[in-house]
């Protein structure tokens, strides 16, 4: 492997990891979103059903 | 989207322009308008990964020291936020340092690893994140996981100069130093777009760690919400 | 001193249950001793070569059976509810902390005075009059782990995998005492003393004080119901 052949591959391999932890970020907070969205909703439902 | 943006989420995107914009600077930079090193040739453009990513991986453990010692003194959850989110992103940096410098030193010393001191020192690193992570994570009673983290946290920042002091001696007293090390700049000589190069890749490097953190403890901040609501739920 | 006689009675304590039923020392004592011959098949040990790694193969057998000590630390307090008991009664933490580290650190000693003459009768060495330094700096080091495995087997005692969890931990902790308790014993196995490695005695010694200090100031922090 040629010199720019490892730099190549150093680069690729340390923007491509930040690449998917970001997307992994990402996925986690939708997913927290979500469950936080039903959890307020059957919340304010409990409340309703309270009164 | 609507009522989980507000007025961070704005500052947020602003720090990723940022941070995008500098590093695409940097890989310009980086790349194409440093000169290639007189002895080392193109590889030695990876330092300008090398480099930041590890200052990156020892800001985040100071920030992890910091946490832990905010949560200790106050309680506030957001201190144990901080602190396992920086331990969550450092060990991304550390472990790209290592991979960087594993590349790095494939084509300069003809080996995918060595024991001279700076991998070693990152590799210790690296296990001290991971045991950090682990053990906040195992601890079943929350605020149990926390205090005890926080206290490994301080305990591992202490711990860090010793290590570091024990693997230098270790290794600069069993071989002679070597002419050339990837991780030693030659200041002397250097060529201004080289450092020119390396500046923009540690700001870029900077800017992106703390919106990659920023962005984590907000995840850190609802998954916090997401657990008490259940707990209140369920009692 | 408050601090001091209450570590003393909290280490009585410990002392007296261990010498009724000796489970933590025996299991240890024959735990390093297990670990010698295993070294011997392991590694092929001839004179030659025995005298090199004499050092790093005596702390390493110290380090698992010490890891084995940590995990039973705590077991006297698991029953009846007893740590609970001795964290409501208004005794120092710290005291605690020290007692525990003592009380390990007097096992491992125990297991440390026989094992180290056992190694060199295994392994037909000659240099006896050097194994009184041995012995001192293996104390020294032997400081430095009780300290810190105290405060990682309290604070990891209702984690999960703890038996897994606590070396995870602690070994990479530990790197500068390993490193200077290995430098210091090879000098004193070369040349008689410890001359050559001055340095690596002071790093020990001061990583002692940092967490021995250390552990009393916050170790009412790791240990609360």
């Amino acid at each position: 492997m040629g010199p720019w052949g490892f730099v190549l591959l150093a680069y690729g391999i340390v923007w491509g990891a930040i690449v998917l932890y970001s997307l992994s970020l990402r996925r986690r907070y939708r997913r927290a979103e979500e469950e936080l969205v039903r959890l307020r909703e059957s919340e304010a439902g409990q409340i309703r059903a309270q009164k | 989207m609507g009522e989980f943006s507000n007025s961070s989420g704005k500052r947020k995107g602003y720090l990723g322009a940022l941070a995008l914009i500098a590093i695409l600077f940097g890989l310009y930079w980086g790349l194409l308008q440093a000169p290639a090193d007189a002895f080392q040739g193109e590889v030695q453009r990876i330092m300008y990964l090398h480099i930041p990513s590890i200052l990156t991986a020892y800001l985040s453990f100071f920030l992890v020291f910091v946490g832990s010692c905010l949560y200790l003194w106050k309680r506030e959850k957001r201190d144990d936020i901080l602190a396992y989110s920086a331990a969550e992103i450092g060990v991304l940096f550390t472990a790209l340092t290592i991979v960087e410098g594993s590349i790095w030193g494939k084509p300069t010393w003809g080996v995918w690893w060595t024991w001279d001191a700076r991998l070693t020192l990152t590799a210790i690193l690296l296990l001290i994140f991971v045991g950090y992570l682990m053990l906040r994570s195992l601890i079943e009673e929350e605020s149990r996981a926390a205090a005890s983290a926080a206290v490994l946290g301080i305990i591992g920042f202490l711990d860090i100069p010793l290590i570091h002091m024990s693997v230098y001696w270790w290794r600069t007293l069993h071989q002679p130093p070597s002419i050339l090390r990837p991780d030693k700049a030659p200041w002397e000589n250097i060529h201004p777009a080289m450092l020119t190069a390396l500046a923009i890749n540690f700001v870029a490097f900077v800017l992106l760690y703390f919106y990659l953190l920023s962005h984590r403890f907000r995840l850190g901040e609802m998954l916090e919400e997401i657990r008490t609501r259940k707990l209140r739920r369920d009692t | 001193m408050e601090l001091l006689t209450q570590t003393f009675l909290l280490l009585r304590k410990d002392l007296l249950l261990e010498i009724r039923r000796r489970e933590s020392l025996l299991t240890m004592f024959f735990f390093g001793t297990l670990l010698l011959f295993v070294f011997h098949f392991a590694f092929d040990l001839g004179p030659e070569r025995v005298g090199q790694m004499a050092a790093g193969l005596l702390w390493l057998a110290f380090l698992f059976t010490g890891t084995l000590g940590l995990a039973q630390l705590f077991e006297g307090e698991r029953d009846n509810h007893c740590l609970e008991a001795l964290l409501l009664s208004p005794l120092d933490r710290g005291a605690f902390f020290l007692a525990k580290t003592c009380f390990n650190l007097i096992l491992m000693v125990l297991v440390e005075i026989v094992v180290i003459p056992l190694f060199w009768i295994l392994f037909n060495l000659r240099s006896w009059e050097v194994i009184p330094h041995l012995f001192l700096i293996a104390l020294l080091g032997t400081v430095g782990f009780c300290v810190l495995g105290t405060l990682l087997a309290a604070m990891t005692l209702k984690a999960r995998a703890r038996e897994l969890l606590l070396p995870l931990v602690l070994f990479p902790l530990m790197i500068p005492v390993i490193l200077s308790t290995i430098r210091c014993m090879e000098a004193i196995l070369r040349n008689g003393s410890i001359d050559d490695a001055l340095p690596w005695l002071r790093l020990l010694i001061g990583f002692d004080v940092i967490f021995l200090t250390v552990g009393v100031l916050i170790f009412d922090w790791v240990i609360e119901v």
